[in-house]
């Protein structure tokens, strides 16, 4: 049977609660982006107001630091270092947490509890405390100053997570509907594939967002493995050399660029996200 | 040819025992019922039967074939799941043509084998539905499409009907007998259901705690069931239990009970004879007892016991009675409508003495079969 879930019609006073306490929400969440933005196409009289309390609304709005900004050839060359070191940290901890993710959510593995916890472990020291070690080892292994060293310190931090969104991806999938694959015909590969694989996706796709957030904002690691190599830096690394420079805005049209090309990742990722994409298989 | 032969199978999850040392077979195109309360092994029985248990020991023969070892994607065999198991990322299409599409078969083949299970299984017009958006009956039915299209040896049946409802469930008895007329496959049901196994198959296995306590058509299940437990478990409402003794003396052979003392027909009272004075413990089906205000209707086998109306149940074409006779044991019976019945009414009844079953105390084995 279909399932359809439907809320009673709520009460005038009810709609009013809650459609305030939505405002709320939204102020606080938009609130930020709000000033970011208004700060980044503000101009020049908008911001130095010479003790006047700074307006709401620039007065006269303008986008002449984004063409400043966009005018900058080392700007570009950082942006897409960003985005290939994101990617690629992305890809490199699907390909590796996917199969761990899989094989420690669906079988018994002697050790598990131990394994489990030797993941998670990576993840209970400060980054601080732990960019020593790892940028040492690094530069013993001749991955410093490279992208691949970033990328492999990024799905260090990441793969923890991964695998413990995928367990619980893999976990949540009814052991029926891979052994109904299993009696069909399908091999270990096939059921993996074509089962579930496509049914893990939604929490797979999250990791996938959370993979990319944390390496586009990642910044400790990316500045010590960076290091005194300009032109592998990314936008954080960016950022931190410009932090006070002229004009004053450029930081906000910056911060403007950062987030831009993560918010198009999430929506690219979120239509896999649908949420009881396995109801209807077992009642 | 798929007959299925199960010799000496013996299933241990560590130190308990789940199928005991048990051996069946089942005729090519048979429909064979694995019937038995929760926990008896009937599922497990029924996934090694699949390969998706070991076989700890002893042998599994599927058309001449030793499956022991076989893993479930090379057996012959179509499993429907209690839950479905539909892939809930697949259309109905592709759930159906799943199975065909991993074996290779040419796309010509999947439509027509689609079209025909489409049509025999009445899912015209679902083909690009998701499972989530069919109803129960539906999805029941694309399971079955999804078994059938891949052409088993075997076809195996894990409590099918158990997630639908009660009308459903009716029409769904009628579709697999259909099923099983047309495809004349070698079906192999698992229930906890006796109605569900009665109406259906040829064969019923009863099983508890691992083993089989008898292997019959339903008819000899329900007329001879070897031992007490076959008598409780099969028919509805449950049978009438007594403790009892056999007095053979003079002409009269029966059983002093708590209800009385009960008459058997002669047949088996001749056989009967030799065991004067054993105690036995008795069966007698509610259908077995009957009311009836004329004398002259009475067979010299019955016997009258008197008891008091408790609990009347409508059973909608009948009543069901629960009574007590004088000494307190309870008689459930059958009676047509017509009857004006009231709790706290004497009335009396007879049971018929061909169909008392009769149980040794301690082997708890019918002692006439």
């Amino acid at each position: 049977m279909a399932i359809e879930r439907r809320q009673a019609p709520m009460t005038p006073g009810k709609k009013v609660i809650w459609g305030t306490g939505i405002l709320i929400g939204l102020f606080i969440v938009m609130g930020p982006v709000y000033l970011l933005v208004k700060y980044s196409i503000s101009d020049i009289q908008s911001i130095n107001t010479g003790g006047d309390p700074i307006p709401w609304w620039p007065f006269d709005p303008t986008l002449q630091i984004f063409l400043y900004l966009f005018k900058d050839q080392h700007f570009y060359h950082v942006l897409l270092n960003s985005v290939i070191v994101a990617f690629s940290t992305v890809m490199l901890s699907m390909a590796l947490g996917i199969p761990a993710a899989y094989v420690l959510g669906r079988y018994r593995v002697p050790g598990r509890k131990a394994l489990l916890l030797g993941i998670i472990s990576v993840r209970l020291f400060p980054d601080i405390a732990s960019v020593i070690p790892v940028v040492e080892f690094f530069i013993h292994i001749g991955a410093h100053q490279t992208y691949w060293g970033v990328v492999l310190a990024h799905t260090l931090l990441a793969l923890p997570y991964v695998i413990f969104i995928g367990i619980g991806a893999f976990e949540s999938i009814p052991s029926d509907l891979e052994q109904q694959a299993w009696v069909m015909g399908a091999g270990s590969f096939q059921t993996f594939f074509k089962i579930l694989l496509p049914l893990a996706v939604p929490g797979l796709a999250a990791a996938a967002i959370y993979t990319f957030l944390l390496s586009w904002d990642e910044f400790i690691f990316a500045y010590f493995l960076m290091l005194g190599k300009q032109e592998i830096f990314t936008l954080t690394l960016y950022l931190n050399g410009i932090k006070y420079a002229e004009p004053q805005n450029l930081l906000a049209a910056i911060s403007v660029c950062l987030s831009v090309p993560v918010v198009i990742f999430s929506l690219m990722v979120q239509k896999y996200m649908i949420a009881g994409v396995s109801t209807g298989s077992v009642k | 040819m798929a007959d299925v032969i199960l010799q000496s199978i013996v299933k241990k999850f560590g130190n308990s025992t789940i199928i005991d040392n048990l051996s069946m077979s089942i005729n090519d195109g048979e429909f064979v019922t694995l019937l038995g309360p929760s926990g008896c092994g009937k599922t497990t029985l029924l996934r090694m039967i699949a390969g998706l248990e070991t076989i700890d020991s002893g042998d599994l023969m599927v058309a001449g074939k030793r499956y022991n070892s076989l893993p479930a994607q090379k057996r012959r065999i179509a499993m429907v799941f209690q839950s479905y198991a539909l892939f809930p990322h697949m259309t109905v299409q592709k759930n159906i043509l799943f199975g065909l599409q991993i074996n290779g078969v040419s796309r010509l083949k999947m439509q027509q084998k689609l079209k025909w299970a489409v049509g025999f299984l009445h899912l015209n017009g679902l083909e690009d539905r998701f499972p989530r958006e069919i109803s129960g009956g539906q999805r029941q039915r694309v399971a079955l499409a999804r078994a059938l299209v891949l052409d088993p040896d075997v076809l195996l049946l894990d409590e099918p009907l158990s997630n639908l409802d009660a009308a459903l469930r009716e029409t769904a008895v009628e579709e697999l007998k259909r099923i099983h007329r047309h495809v004349g496959k070698t079906i192999i049901y698992v229930t906890h259901n006796q109605v569900e196994a009665m109406s259906m198959s040829e064969r019923i296995a009863l099983i508890n705690n691992g083993r089989i306590v008898q292997y019959d058509s339903p008819t000899i299940l329900y007329d001879s069931p070897s031992n007490i437990f076959a008598a409780e478990f099969i028919g509805s409402p449950p049978i009438n239990i007594y403790d009892g003794e056999i007095q053979a003396e003079g002409d009269v052979t029966g059983i002093v009970t708590d209800i009385g003392f009960l008459r058997i027909d002669k047949e088996r009272a001749s056989r009967l004879r030799d065991f004067g004075g054993r105690k036995v413990r008795i069966g007698i089906r509610p259908q077995c007892i009957c009311f009836s205000g004329h004398k002259d209707s009475r067979r010299s086998t019955d016997s009258e016991i008197d008891v008091s109306v408790e609990l009347v149940e409508n059973l909608g074409d009948k009543y069901l009675v629960i009574g007590r006779n004088i000494s307190g044991a309870v008689v459930r019976f059958l009676i047509t409508r017509d009857e004006d019945i009231i709790p706290e009414r004497k009335m009396k009844v007879f049971v018929d003495g061909r169909r008392i079953h009769i149980f040794d105390t301690s082997t708890l084995l019918n002692i006439l079969s």
